[in-house]
């Protein structure tokens, strides 16, 4: 068992190993100038010593704040109203055209309406990762809610159970696996959009850095930020992985 | 088709005209220059349509997106199932994509410029890589949850293990992918329009970000309707092929929670 794990770690190791040694080689052999392609060691020395910047540290910071607050606003209203629909034949009844007009918009189109109306601040960028993650948390809340199985429900009233309680206790604990899933898939598309959204305008923020050396031509710092971006990501999804497995003791393995 | 089928059907078509009269409340009471109402917005957009220019950009990214997401769909649909199927596979592809996977493709786009220029080659392969992940990702999952039993079953009957995967694993995952392409279709528009952001030379994108610098705005408004139209359209012709190809797996017709 052990050796098998350990197998399949090295397995996987493999092809980053390939990759960034197939980067060095194509700069070792000429292939590609050091002003296309820095060299991999020059961009993780750099980010190395960008972690003792200041700048570069309010830069993560401010896309980390964007990030949490567009994403946990996603995260409460996408289970308030999914939930909501799945209880009550009324508001499904309003919600879901709405969200089959609003889900397909790519939400990134809005960006310079939201920009217009609520300036080039933090609220416009928040607005648009809370957009972005809503529907699939929304979505995937929904369906997990219409799914419980109505005998729970039954047997949650017979035992006297008041109705806005079975709620709590029957139907969000029921349908908690398909919520994180939907958390998942919204958590990368904030990621995504986030620095999209910092691309576009922006005065902070790992977007903003990416777009500054893009114009002055720094090539070592367009990679920093995207590295940085990668592992923010892998930090954030193996810190939601950690909560499912922690919220979702005793399910059978999902 | 009884009278609540008839508003069944309807109800996006309402949901929509709710959703511009709160537009043209809001933009009326808020009053700015840079908020035109929705009737203004909807009146600048046969000028856009109409001028071929700006169709033709737009047809520059729908093409652009298509070929993307067919070259995508061709690539990453294999690798998923294979992923799914053989353990070593997936053991090598899986933490690359994990890496891979947050990191905004878009965001490639200025390194890709340097390496392939502004043209059509470096924003479809931009589409190409984003729209490839979640399919993947989906292709993945759903084959690894294919019964065993009914593989077993295949090869006793005398299936090769490239049959089996063609003629058990791909129905059985056809719902996960398909689920996958969903995402993977409303990623392609995202980073269709926001390469066309960044290398400002012909699309959709370039339209509605060079009209916001111009500070055309009912011309920005009538451009994200038209976006935005644009997507609901792609959604909706996907979700009749996906009906059409996966109608037996659908649950039944959903019905609210009953608390009685």
């Amino acid at each position: 068992m052990n050796q098998e794990r350990i197998n399949s770690v090295l397995l996987g190791i493999t092809p980053i190993v390939l990759f960034i040694a197939l980067w060095q080689s194509l700069i070792s052999f000429g292939f590609a100038p050091t002003s296309l392609l820095p060299p991999p060691g020059a961009v993780f020395g750099k980010l190395a010593k960008d972690f003792f910047n200041g700048d570069f540290l309010h830069d993560i910071a401010a896309t980390l704040i964007r990030l949490f607050a567009g994403f946990g606003i996603a995260v409460v209203v996408g289970v308030f109203i999914g939930l909501a629909a799945a209880v009550s034949p009324a508001v499904n009844a309003v919600v879901k055209p709405l969200v089959r007009v609003l889900a397909p918009i790519p939400k990134i189109a809005l960006y310079p309406a939201l920009l217009l109306i609520l300036g080039f601040d933090h609220a416009s960028k928040i607005t648009l990762v809370t957009a972005d993650a809503l529907f699939p948390i929304l979505l995937s809340t929904y369906y997990g809610a219409s799914m419980v199985e109505q005998k729970l429900i039954w047997s949650a009233m017979a035992a006297g159970t008041p109705r806005w309680q079975i709620l709590f206790k029957v139907v969000l604990p029921a349908a908690m696996p398909s919520i994180l899933t939907g958390c998942r898939i919204g958590l990368v598309i904030s990621c995504i959009v986030v620095f999209l959204a910092e691309m576009i305008t922006s005065t902070d923020g790992l977007g903003h850095m990416l777009v500054q050396a893009a114009r002055t031509f720094q090539t070592v710092d367009m990679f920093v930020p995207l590295i940085m971006i990668s592992m923010l990501g892998l930090i954030l999804n193996s810190l939601l992985h950690w909560l499912r497995s922690y919220l979702l003791r005793g399910f059978p393995e999902v | 088709m009884t009278v609540r089928g008839v508003l069944k059907t309807l109800s996006p078509l309402f949901a929509c005209i709710g959703l511009l009269c709160v537009w043209q409340i809001a933009s009326l009471r808020l009053d700015t220059e840079s908020f035109p109402t929705a009737l203004e917005s909807i009146k600048a957009i046969p000028s856009i349509l109409g001028d071929k220019g700006s169709l033709l950009n737009i047809l520059d990214s729908i093409r652009r997106m298509a070929i993307g997401l067919v070259l995508a769909v061709m690539f990453a649909i294999p690798l998923g199932l294979l992923m799914g199927r053989i353990k070593a596979v997936a053991a090598f592809f899986n933490p690359l994509m994990m890496i891979i996977y947050p990191v905004p493709k878009a965001a490639l786009m200025p390194i890709i410029m340097l390496w392939m220029g502004v043209g059509d080659v470096s924003k479809i392969l931009v589409i190409f890589l984003g729209v490839s992940l979640p399919i993947i990702y989906h292709a993945f999952q759903g084959s690894k949850a294919v019964e065993e039993k009914m593989l077993w079953s295949g090869a006793a009957m005398g299936m090769s293990a490239p049959m089996r995967m063609l003629r058990i694993v791909l129905p059985a995952a056809l719902p996960e992918i398909l689920t996958g392409c969903r995402t993977g279709l409303v990623l392609a528009l995202i980073t269709m329009i926001t390469s066309e952001m960044i290398a400002r030379q012909s699309g959709a994108g370039n339209i509605l970000f060079n009209s916001l610098d111009m500070a055309q705005y009912d011309t920005v408004f009538a451009m994200i309707l038209i976006i935005g139209a644009m997507g609901i359209i792609f959604d909706a012709a996907f979700e009749k092929l996906r009906l059409s190809l996966v109608r037996w797996s659908q649950p039944r017709d959903d019905m609210p929670l009953s608390f009685t």
